[in-house]
């Protein structure tokens, strides 16, 4: 744990953060700030990934400022809700400061379907849905590729779906990257890794990852929504998931190889997770081509689910229920960007970009606005849609947070409250409930998350990205 | 020391701690552990053949982080999850044995990986007690 009274004599309080100077730990190259209120700190303290984020400000080549989102806990390695940026040309790129679930990240989707109008048909929607996203396990819906076709996934992403009539052109143009990263080398990726994710195309997974059926509740940013697509009282589809047990398996490859290949470059660190090497060595290289190949898995997963689920919708809502693409946003990577005219390595780990209307990477149907930025509540609170502001650029490499960020274990979930407990209270909000297992709703119970309002506040203040519009959940599908 | 095995607070992921006479009891142990995480928190009664399992890492700790991955990538690619295990070799690190398990039909896809984070093996007065992160 961390030595909370030493550290924190330390801290200095801003107006929506809290900034630790390199004086709190000897070994820090580089300060440390979280955005976060008084309550919000407060959770934060309390478990260990202050000390964490301290780690992450020690890697070799780490420059200017490591972040702590307002969501910000205790992870492995780097924070979740961590963000720090190494040089290029001396720093170094970690695995574990990406996570296992490469790319994992979320994508909105607007219908034209007003609620009240097709409430009836709630409950069929979901269910529909359910059939055909299957969490990874043995039911259908999921996409089996040959050897040749996961190449072409892993080597052009959301491109080649395109080709396989799963994206549409429009799609791509509102998805990070256009769902491609060139950089991406499909050689990196090991058998085992391809091994994992052979099946495992267009499938949820499970733990927190999740598809939404939302309600557009409230709207505060006219112009930015209009924009989005976004219509007060439409129904919406939230997307969750990443790069499944492909993604996962490069990582444990990587994290393994640069354990073993540290220490011929010189480096030790205080957590064995944060193991890396110098991003221009051979074996940064290698790992910056695997994750992008695992990154395009994970566009592809989301962008295979999403054209399962406008099946779903056409089977119930027919030519009214077409779906469009808001944006994809991906809140575990690692990214190469330029930050005042100096080639960076970003890590973003349970954290999003949030690019203003300034940034060349916003795509051009948004550079009035900014990017949009997505930030899940949990099943049974509202999300947001916020808009990135060229102002994050400097108050934090242009990031945001990805969620409201847990506040108790999934064990403590679990035993506060059972599975038909959570079901049923999902329910008397009039949501529809589809999980397969009673114990992970109690995991994911929406009392284990910090409250979204109060991260979300924070956000908004500390100029990280400006509100949009507010989402509810009706219809819930858990992997 | 009687193998044991328990899960920890961790506020995003799991937290294993499993005790042991020896490293061979430890790998066994936590070998269970995962498997009642996988299966939802039940330990089946193992059927099959036995199949033979090995794995060598750098020392103890990269081997019991590595010999978990190992299980992680069977039960996911294989969908076997092994519950019974016969050590036959356990040193730092190299690690030989035996499984025993249950078919599953649906992928056990709760556990991503074994981490390294705050992973330690202890020497205690029975025996071993070590403490692994799960990602989940």
């Amino acid at each position: 744990m961390i030595g909370t009274a030493q550290t924190l004599e330390h801290v200095v309080r801003g107006p929506v953060f809290y900034e630790l100077g390199t004086r709190a730990r000897e070994d820090m190259r580089v300060p440390a700030r979280v955005y976060a209120d008084d309550v919000l700190w407060g959770q934060i303290t309390r478990d260990r990934s202050l000390e964490q984020l301290i780690n992450v400000a020690t890697l070799p080549g780490v420059t200017g400022c490591v972040y702590g989102m307002p969501d910000m806990h205790e992870g492995y390695g780097f924070p979740v809700g961590g963000v720090a940026a190494m040089r290029a040309n001396d720093g170094v790129i970690s695995p574990g400061g990406v996570g296992y679930d490469i790319n994992c990240g979320v994508r909105l989707l607007v219908t034209e379907l007003e609620l009240a109008a097709v409430r009836p048909r709630l409950t069929d929607v979901v269910h529909e849905l359910s059939r055909s996203v299957p969490s990874g396990t043995g039911r259908g819906g999921r996409l089996v590729l040959t050897d040749a076709e996961l190449e072409r996934v892993l080597g052009e992403g959301c491109r080649y779906l395109v080709e396989r009539g799963l994206a549409d052109p429009a799609d791509l143009e509102v998805t990070e990257a256009g769902g491609s990263l060139p950089r991406a080398d499909p050689a990196a990726v090991s058998p085992r890794a391809r091994q994992r994710g052979r099946d495992q195309l267009g499938t949820l997974g499970s733990g927190n990852h999740f598809l939404e059926l939302e309600l557009v509740e409230r709207i505060d940013d006219p112009a930015a929504a209009a924009l989005y697509g976004l219509e007060a009282g439409h129904l919406a589809v939230l997307i969750h998931t990443g790069s499944r047990g492909l993604g996962h398996q490069v990582c444990t490859d990587y994290v393994r190889r640069m354990d073993q290949v540290m220490p011929a470059y010189g480096i030790q660190l205080p957590d064995r997770e944060l193991a890396c090497a110098p991003f221009a060595s051979p074996d940064g290289r290698a790992y910056f081509g695997a994750m992008c190949a695992a990154a395009n898995f994970a566009w592809s997963n989301r962008q295979v689910i999403t054209a399962r689920v406008r099946d779903a919708f056409g089977r119930v809502f027919g030519d009214a229920g077409r779906l469009r693409l808001v944006y994809d946003v991906a809140h575990n990577m690692a990214k190469l960007e330029e930050h005042g005219g100096e080639l960076l390595v970003v890590h973003r780990k349970g954290a999003t970009r949030a690019f203003g209307p300034s940034h060349p990477e916003t795509p051009a149907r948004y550079r009035s606005v900014g990017q949009p930025v997505f930030i899940p509540g949990s099943m049974g609170t509202a999300s947001y849609v916020l808009a990135g502001t060229d102002a994050a650029l400097t108050l934090s490499f242009g990031s945001a947070c990805h969620g409201a960020g847990r506040a108790m274990s999934r064990h403590a979930a679990k035993r506060a409250k059972s599975g038909a407990e959570v079901r049923r209270e999902l329910e008397a909000q009039g949501i529809v409930v589809r999980c397969p297992s009673s114990g992970e709703l109690a995991e994911e119970a929406p009392m284990a998350y910090k409250d979204v309002e109060r991260v979300v506040d924070v956000v908004h203040a500390a100029g990280l990205a400006r509100r949009v519009a507010r989402l509810r959940p009706v219809g819930v599908v858990k992997g | 020391m009687e193998p044991s095995h328990e899960l920890l607070g961790h506020t995003a992921e799991v937290r294993l701690r499993v005790r042991g006479a020896d490293l061979g009891a430890v790998l066994t142990e936590a070998g269970r552990g995962l498997a009642a995480i996988q299966l939802g928190g039940r330990l089946p009664r193992a059927s099959g053949e036995w199949r033979s399992l090995e794995v060598r890492a750098p020392d103890r700790e990269a081997l019991l982080v590595d010999w978990l991955n190992e299980l992680v990538y069977m039960a996911e690619v294989e969908r076997w999850v092994p519950v019974d295990f016969e050590v036959e070799e356990a040193r730092d690190t190299v690690v030989r044995a035996r499984g025993r398990g249950i078919r599953v039909t649906e992928t056990p896809s709760k556990v991503k990986a074994a981490t390294h984070h705050a992973l330690a093996i202890r020497d205690v007065p029975e025996g071993l007690e070590a403490e692994v992160i799960l990602d989940v």
